[in-house]
């Protein structure tokens, strides 16, 4: 018997209308094409990709910041794809955010209990006193000194305040928190500060994260399960030794092969991809990533892949593994 | 002996705030050959940036001044000369390239004729022979289309296309020396592999000099040949970049190197840094890096080491365990 | 591992952490030291001081009853005895100008804020409900906004009839468009910041937000732009009085006593003079005090 996922994507599509000029038409900005995963409970699943390939966006439907087009969002085995405020307002105590910018997303006028007790003031009924009495527990729990929790978030460095974001998120124990790209504004020797300390609190707390970066590395050393995506689709899915391994999809082998290594006696074979990420409001016809597929057929540039399992937890969305559509190119 | 391009003797730049001011870089020495990358490594506020800008002269606009030191390019003191002849290197036989190519390019401005400007202005050429130079820079950065793109807007571009431009840009009058200022942190990392290729290229076809800043060590090991880490507004460590990764003296760089996740690298937990970077108006007595330190001892709480060579190899560091080690010729760290 | 925190000069937990130790104060001492910093503001502040002083304790610094008369001593100039001469009812200037400040002051003021209390919640709630609500209240704002201000005043007062509470209404109607507009563009700015989106995700009630997150962010621009109104109603205030719609002949009201003087202008200039020069100080000073606010409110203005 399946357990229930956590959290359950189906098809899901968000598009955005831009509008071209004083007269022009009106052009749809696909950022999210038909995505669908699931995250089990206590898992890391990460989103990974390039500029505009809609992984934010995505993390915003799960939040339900966005509401999508089409498509599905289930948490904990309910439909909350279109519900409204009043209703989605319980279920946020359990699904937190915590964001990328670790200036921009704290109030400056708030001191730092009130930023981290936030979440408690709107989710409990707890005193003021007890509100601060916990939030001096959490300051602790993420490193931080309760003394601090009288200060604004302005005297904070990065990381710290990254830790501080932390602490709200967890304020009112939630069961999933999205984290979109948490580490990526800070500097290499705090990142890794702060994924250590995401990783012992999900462990303590028994949290689900879904883990949203541009840095493989970073992904690969957090994550359980991996979902690469490349202009609002889904190309491949797997589990991180697998994807890691054997990357299936070009774009993934080609975005590995990317990293550069810190490490000059590796000197390796580059997969070095030819032109710039299209445009997301233009995007190309058939398969997304064509354009810049070093294995690109002419089926390809017509036929929008299927995302398939093509080995168990494995799944990409190319023609190269899809045995009808090779028989159409031949 | 070969003069060396580039040589960087105790550059100290200090920035006004307030009343007093705050030292952003701290008496800095390296030196770069003809031909050679060099890397300035270095977290925020490190003053790697700041040493570039200071090293183009390039502070007129900031609260910044350089307050002591020597910067010689081919035996000339850069912090000596005129504005006037500080103009005429600039550009010409010494170029920099930026982190944000939104930000560095003219919006409003043809690309072309942004390429045509420094060409006409240094090479000398008249309008026709320059834009053609123009369109075969951009064809040597590997941009498609070169002769329509010549007559586009920046906003037309992707982020790509413009840092390719913006190397064009440095390159067309043939510099002696690059400097390249985080040139790919602000690229997809798709992109940024195609930018780093081509900088290869480059580096190898034109014998050019270059000092490269950024914080990002797979960056430095791809395209540096000696590598220099910076903490707190000086240096700490100058290595080969084959040395640095596999034999990192200074503990600050063996931390740096620890703390980045590697791929394929399958460890539990990440090693990080304690702390985190001073405030630089409130630098700590002793050695800098001290406080966060896992081999700290009382000598480096009171006492700043010097920046010494490592007998026997072209290494320098910044750590009074590195000076111990040496002189008792036991094994290093 | 050596206890670092005597180095640093700190007591956090985790060594090479430095916190500013003076920041503790705050955001309101960085400010008033930025304010304090610049020299005209600062002495329009004073001088602003001075004014509520004399506003508050007026009726015991007068030397001589305002609103008694002296029928041996019309419009005599300024003297030993009446520092700004007498008026043409023999009454002292000064005396008048003094009890006039409580007056004046809480005419401005009351209309100001009033305008900035409604134009505060009109934009907040025009800028982040946005959709049809926004469309009436700015196309509201712009029908006001059209009339020339002072004509716009008349008409109200017209309509209410003359005194000073109608005076103060019809500023208060005038001056709010300007106020709806400006803060509902920082409201639109604020509604997307990060941190509003965090407490959006967060589960916060749209009124926690406003009033939390995005209210804060406009107080520097109401501060600010009352500190501009005040002046601006000061004037409004002494014209609709100049043109008798607004105080009547005994009361105080600095632009009454210049719309009264008018008449005496060639005889006898000091009648209007001395009110004419205390409205020029006390808007001038409003405003001084206005750009000294903007200036040490910007963040991006160094210290």
């Amino acid at each position: 018997m399946k357990e229930t996922p956590l959290i359950e994507v189906k098809s899901l599509k968000k598009f955005f209308s831009v509008k071209k000029g004083f007269f022009g038409t009106t052009r749809y900005l696909h950022a999210v094409d038909g995505i669908s995963f699931a995250i089990r409970k206590g898992e890391t699943f990460s989103l990974v990709g390039e500029s505009g390939c809609g992984k934010s966006t995505t993390g915003r439907l799960v939040t339900r910041l966005l509401e999508p087009n089409d498509g599905e969002v289930w948490f904990k085995g309910q439909n909350i794809s279109h519900i409204s405020d009043n209703q989605m307002r319980p279920i946020r105590k359990d699904i937190q955010m915590v964001f990328q910018d670790p200036y921009a997303s704290l109030n400056p006028r708030m001191k730092v209990k009130d930023l981290v007790a936030e979440p408690l003031l709107i989710h409990t009924k707890l005193s003021s006193k007890e509100r601060d009495k916990l939030a001096c527990e959490l300051l602790e729990t993420v490193g931080l000194n309760s003394i601090h929790a009288e200060r604004y978030a302005f005297e904070f460095s990065g990381g710290q305040r990254q830790r501080i974001g932390i602490a709200r998120a967890l304020s009112v124990r939630p069961s999933l928190i999205v984290a979109d790209e948490p580490v990526s504004a800070l500097d290499v020797s705090i990142q890794s500060q702060v994924l250590n300390l995401l990783q012992d609190l999900q462990e303590e707390y028994g949290l689900t994260y879904l883990f949203i970066s541009h840095d493989l590395s970073v992904v690969e050393h957090i994550s359980d399960r991996i979902g690469v995506m490349y202009l609002g689709s889904l190309v491949e899915t797997a589990d991180k030794d697998t994807l890691y391994d054997r990357p299936m999809h070009p774009y993934t082998q080609a975005l590995l092969s990317s990293v550069p290594v810190p490490d000059p006696t590796l000197k390796k074979e580059r997969i070095i991809l030819k032109g710039d990420l299209p445009s997301p409001v233009d995007p190309p016809s058939g398969c997304r990533f064509h354009t810049r597929c070093p294995s690109c057929m002419e089926i390809c540039k017509q036929h929008v892949p299927i995302f398939r399992e093509v080995e168990p937890g494995h799944e990409v969305a190319c023609h190269l593994f899809d045995e009808e559509m090779l028989k159409l190119e031949r | 002996m070969t003069q060396n391009l580039l040589e960087v003797q105790g550059l100290k730049t200090e920035f006004k705030r307030g009343d007093g001011s705050i030292t952003a870089v701290a008496g800095v020495d390296f030196v770069i050959k003809k031909g050679e990358v060099l890397g300035l490594v270095g977290e925020s506020g490190c003053g790697k940036s700041v040493t570039s800008l200071s090293i183009m002269r390039l502070l007129k606009d900031t609260p910044g001044r350089i307050s002591g030191g020597s910067v010689r390019f081919e035996g000339t003191d850069l912090t000596k000369v005129t504005d006037k002849e500080m103009r005429q290197i600039r550009g010409n036989e010494m170029a920099m390239i930026f982190q944000e190519p939104m930000t560095s390019l003219n919006p409003v401005l043809k690309i072309g004729l942004q390429l045509m400007e420094p060409i006409m202005l240094h090479l000398g050429y008249g309008r026709k022979k320059a834009r053609e130079h123009a369109i075969h820079m951009l064809r040597l950065v590997g941009i498609p289309r070169a002769e329509d793109l010549v007559d586009e807007y920046p906003h037309q571009l992707s982020g790509g296309m413009r840092q390719r431009v913006m190397i064009a840009m440095a390159m067309s009058c043939h510099p002696k020396l690059l400097i390249a200022d985080e040139p790919t942190t602000a690229l997809d990392v798709t992109i940024q592999a195609q930018i780093l290729d081509l900088m290869k290229h480059l580096k190898e076809e034109q014998d050019m000099g270059m000092l490269l800043i950024t914080h990002d060590l797979g960056v430095v090991a791809e395209l540096c040949d000696r590598v220099v880490v910076m903490y707190a507004g000086r240096v700490v460590e100058e290595a080969s970049v084959d040395e640095l990764f596999a034999r990192p003296q200074h503990p600050y760089t063996k931390g740096l190197i620890q703390s980045v996740p590697k791929l394929r690298q399958n460890v539990r937990r990440l090693d990080s840094i304690k702390g985190n970077v001073p405030d630089l108006s409130q630098m700590p007595a002793g050695c800098k890096f001290a406080p966060r330190c896992d081999y700290v001892t009382e000598r480096c709480l009171s006492q700043e080491p010097e920046l010494l060579p490592i007998e026997g190899l072209e290494r320098k560091s910044r750590c009074w365990l590195t000076q111990q080690e040496n002189t008792e010729g036991g094994e290093r760290l | 591992m050596s206890d670092n925190s005597a180095v640093m000069g700190t007591n956090s937990p985790i060594p090479g952490e430095v916190i500013a130790p003076e920041k503790t104060k705050g955001r309101a001492g960085v400010f008033i030291r930025k304010f304090s910093k610049q020299k005209m503001p600062l002495v329009a502040a004073f001088f602003i001081i001075l004014l509520f002083l004399i506003a508050i304790f007026g009726p015991f610094l007068t030397p001589y009853n305002p609103d008694e008369p002296n029928y041996d001593a019309l419009m005599q100039g300024p003297s030993a005895k009446h520092w700004a001469g007498t008026d043409e009812y023999g009454r002292d200037i000064l005396s008048r100008l003094i009890d006039g400040t409580r007056l004046t002051l809480a005419v401005s003021l009351s209309s100001v804020l009033i305008a900035g209390v409604l134009g505060t919640i009109l934009g907040l709630v025009s800028g982040y409900y946005g959709g049809w609500l926004d469309r009436i209240i700015m196309r509201g704002s712009d029908v006001l906004f059209s009339f020339p201000d002072l004509l716009l005043a008349i008409g109200i007062v017209a309509i209410l009839g003359p005194g000073l509470s109608n005076v103060v209404i019809a500023v208060a109607v005038f001056g709010t468009p300007s106020f709806a507009r400006i803060i509902r563009s920082v409201t639109l700015s604020a509604k997307e910041t990060l941190f509003v989106e965090a407490a959006r995700s967060m589960g916060a009630k749209n009124r926690r937000i406003i009033w939390r997150h995005i209210f804060p962010e406009t107080v520097p621009s109401i501060i600010v732009n009352l500190s501009m109104k005040i002046g601006g109603a000061i004037l409004a205030a002494a014209s609709l009085s100049f043109l008798g719609m607004g105080a009547k002949p005994t009361e105080p009201d600095w632009g009454a006593m210049l719309s009264m003087g008018r008449d005496y202008l060639s005889i006898a200039p000091h009648i209007v003079y001395f009110p004419g020069l205390a409205i020029f100080l006390t808007v001038l000073a409003f405003n001084l005090v206005g750009d000294g606010l903007r200036d040490a409110l910007d963040p991006k203005m160094k210290n």
